[in-house]
C-alpha cells in the first residue's frame, strides 16, 4: 500500500463524508426534535438531485447556482410533509409509526419521480464534474472539493443558526427536552415545523452533489437511506455532532480499508465497527444515555 | 382571606386512558403559599399541568385574574404571569447555568431587560454566578433546583407553580430549598405547591389542599390540614370523610 493511496482515502473521507454529514444532520435534527425517523429523507436527496438536474437542463442554470431554488423549494417540500403527515402523529407509538408514515411518503415521492423521469440512470454534468487539479502531488476532483466547501458552508450556517440565535436556542432546548421547552414558552410545534423544513432542505445541496457524482434514478434513495440511518446510529440518534463524526468516519474507513485490504470489505467493516460501537455504548458514539420518551 | 388568584372550578382532566381529575375545585389566594399534598395517582402533578398547559381538562374552567385558562397554550400562560417548575428537573444540561437562566426570559426581546433581570436573579442566587459558566449538567440536584427557581423567576411572575420542588434532595439541601420558596413568597410571588414531604411544606403554606382520586377531600389553612387526625390515615391508604372548610 502506498502513502499517496492512504493520503488519498482519507482526503476522500472528509471530502465526500462532509455531503454525508450534511443530510444525515437534517435527519438527526428531525429525530433528536421531533421523535421522528424519516425514511423519506433519502427520497429527498433523489428529489434534490433530480431538481438540480432539471433545472440545469431546461434553464442552463449551474447546479451550485440552482440551489438558491432548490433548497427554498425542499424547504417547503418539508414543511408541507410535516403538517400534512407528521404534526398528526401523536402518543407512544409515535416514533415506530412515523417509520411506516415516511415509509408511504418515501414510496409516494419514488412513484412520482418514475413516471415523470423513468427508471433510466442520469447524471448532473457541469465543468466541473469529470475535471480535476493536483495539489502537492494529490489529485482533487473539483466536483467534490466544490461540495465540500459547499457542506462546510451550509453546516457552518446551521451551526450559526443552531448555536448563535434565538431559534437556535428554542431548537437545541427542544432537542434536550420538550416539556421543559414548552414550559419556557417555546412553541415546540413550530420548532418541530421549521426543522422538519430545514432537515429536507439540507437535502436539497446533498442531492445535487451527489447527483453530480453518481448515476442515479429514483431506486438510489434506498441505498441512500440505508446509509444515512446507518450514521446517525453510529453517531448518536440526535447528535449532530456525532452526524458529522460518523458520516467523515464511515466513509474514511471505508475507502482505507479499500485500499490497505480490499473494497470488498469496506462496507462490512464499517457494520462490524457500527455493531462494536454499539454493543459498548448502544447509544451511539454521542448519543443521549437515556432513552427518549416519546 | 385574600383575593382569589387562580380558581379552580369543576376540573376534570385526563391523559386518554379515563379521567385523573374528577372535578377539582378550589382557589389560590393571592400572595400566599398554597400547598398540595396527597398520596401518589391523586392527581396532583395533573392538576399543575392543566395550569401550565400541558394538559388541557376535559371540563370546568381555571379562572387566573379573570381569565380562563382551558385551551389555552403554555406560551400564553407565560406570557400572563405564571410559570412551572416541573418534577423532573428541566434544565438544559448541555447549556451552561448562565444560558438557562437567560433562555427563563424566552418570551422577553429587549436584551436589556433580559441583562437587568439576570442580574437581580444572579444576585438573589449566588448559585447562578457561581456556577454561571458551569453546564448545568454538571451541577447537584439541590443546585439544579435552585437555578431552576432563578430560571423562572425571569419572567417576573404573579404565580409561581412548584411540583415537588423536594424530589431527591437530601435533608440539608430541602431546607435550603424550602427556605428559598419562603423567600420567593416573601417577594411577593404567590406559589402553589405540590409536594410529597407534606408536613415539612404544610408548615410553609397559608393554605393545604390534600387530594385523593382526583378530588379535593380536604382544605384548610396549611395549620389546619397539618394538624387534622385523619391526614396520617390518608397516608397510609385510608380515606377523609369529612372536610374542614368549604
Amino acid at each position: 500500500m502506498s502513502g499517496s493511496a492512504l493520503t488519498y482515502a482519507i482526503i476522500d473521507g472528509v471530502l465526500t463524508g462532509s455531503v454525508y454529514a450534511l443530510m444525515a444532520t437534517g435527519l438527526t435534527l428531525i429525530f433528536g426534535v421531533m421523535d421522528i425517523i424519516n425514511i423519506a429523507q433519502g427520497i429527498f436527496v433523489v428529489l434534490g438531485a433530480y431538481l438540480s438536474y432539471e433545472i440545469q437542463l431546461h434553464w442552463g442554470i449551474d447546479p451550485f447556482v440552482g440551489l438558491l431554488i432548490t433548497i427554498p423549494t425542499l424547504f417547503v417540500v418539508g414543511i408541507v410533509v410535516e403538517r400534512a403527515f407528521m404534526s398528526r402523529l401523536k402518543g407512544p407509538e409515535k416514533t415506530a409509526m412515523s417509520i411506516l408514515v415516511t415509509y408511504a411518503v418515501s414510496l409516494l415521492i419514488e412513484g412520482s419521480l418514475n413516471m415523470i423521469f423513468s427508471v433510466n440512470d442520469v447524471q448532473i454534468n457541469a465543468w466541473y464534474v469529470n475535471r480535476s487539479f493536483k495539489l502537492f502531488g494529490v489529485y482533487f476532483a473539483y466536483i467534490y472539493v466544490f461540495g465540500f466547501i459547499l457542506a462546510v458552508v451550509l453546516l457552518t450556517a446551521l451551526w450559526a443558526l443552531l448555536y448563535r440565535t434565538r431559534f437556535g436556542a428554542s431548537v437545541r432546548a427542544s432537542l434536550a427536552d420538550q416539556t421543559a421547552a414548552a414550559l419556557i414558552g417555546i412553541n415546540v410545534r413550530r420548532v418541530a415545523t421549521i426543522c422538519f423544513g430545514i432537515g429536507t432542505a439540507v437535502t436539497a445541496a446533498g442531492g445535487m452533489v451527489f447527483g453530480a457524482t453518481n448515476a442515479f434514478n429514483a431506486s438510489s434513495s434506498y441505498d441512500l437511506i440505508s446509509r444515512l440511518l446507518t450514521i446517525i446510529v453510529l453517531g448518536g440518534m440526535g447528535s449532530l455532532g456525532g452526524a458529522l463524526v460518523a458520516s467523515i468516519g464511515m466513509v474514511m474507513l471505508e475507502d482505507v480499508v479499500g485500499v490497505v485490504w480490499s473494497p470488498v470489505w469496506s462496507t462490512m467493516t464499517f457494520f462490524i465497527v457500527l455493531v462494536i460501537v454499539l454493543s459498548l455504548r448502544p447509544q451511539g458514539l454521542f448519543g443521549k444515555q437515556l432513552a427518549r420518551t416519546a | 382571606m385574600a383575593e382569589a388568584l387562580l380558581t379552580f372550578d369543576g376540573v376534570v382532566a385526563g391523559y386518554g386512558g379515563g379521567d385523573v381529575l374528577k372535578g377539582v375545585s378550589f382557589a389560590v389566594p393571592a400572595g400566599g403559599v398554597t400547598c398540595i399534598v396527597g398520596p401518589n395517582g391523586s392527581g396532583k402533578s395533573t392538576l399543575l399541568k392543566t395550569v401550565s398547559g400541558l394538559v388541557r381538562p376535559r371540563l370546568g374552567t381555571i379562572i387566573f385574574q379573570g381569565e380562563d385558562l382551558v385551551g389555552r397554550s403554555p406560551r400564553h400562560v407565560l406570557e400572563r404571569g405564571i410559570v412551572q417548575v416541573p418534577q423532573n428537573h428541566s434544565l438544559f444540561r448541555e447549556m451552561t447555568v448562565r444560558q438557562n437562566v437567560e433562555l427563563g426570559a424566552y418570551l422577553v426581546r429587549d436584551r436589556k431587560v433580559i441583562a437587568e433581570r439576570y442580574e437581580r436573579v444572579a444576585a438573589a442566587f449566588p448559585i447562578v454566578s457561581e456556577r454561571a459558566g458551569d453546564k448545568a449538567g454538571a451541577l447537584s440536584g439541590g443546585q439544579q433546583r435552585l437555578v431552576e427557581f432563578a430560571r423562572s423567576l425571569m419572567l417576573d411572575p404573579t404565580l409561581v407553580v412548584l411540583d415537588e420542588p423536594s424530589m431527591g434532595l437530601d435533608p440539608k439541601t430541602l431546607r435550603q430549598m424550602f427556605q428559598t420558596v419562603r423567600e420567593m413568597n416573601e417577594a411577593g410571588r404567590t406559589i402553589l405547591l405540590v409536594e410529597q414531604n407534606a408536613r415539612q411544606a404544610l408548615r410553609l403554606a397559608d393554605q393545604g389542599v390534600v387530594m385523593e382520586n382526583g378530588r379535593v377531600r380536604l382544605h384548610g389553612s396549611g395549620h389546619e390540614v397539618l394538624h387534622h387526625p385523619e391526614i396520617g390515615a390518608l397516608y397510609l391508604g385510608g380515606s377523609i370523610e369529612e372536610t374542614v372548610t368549604g
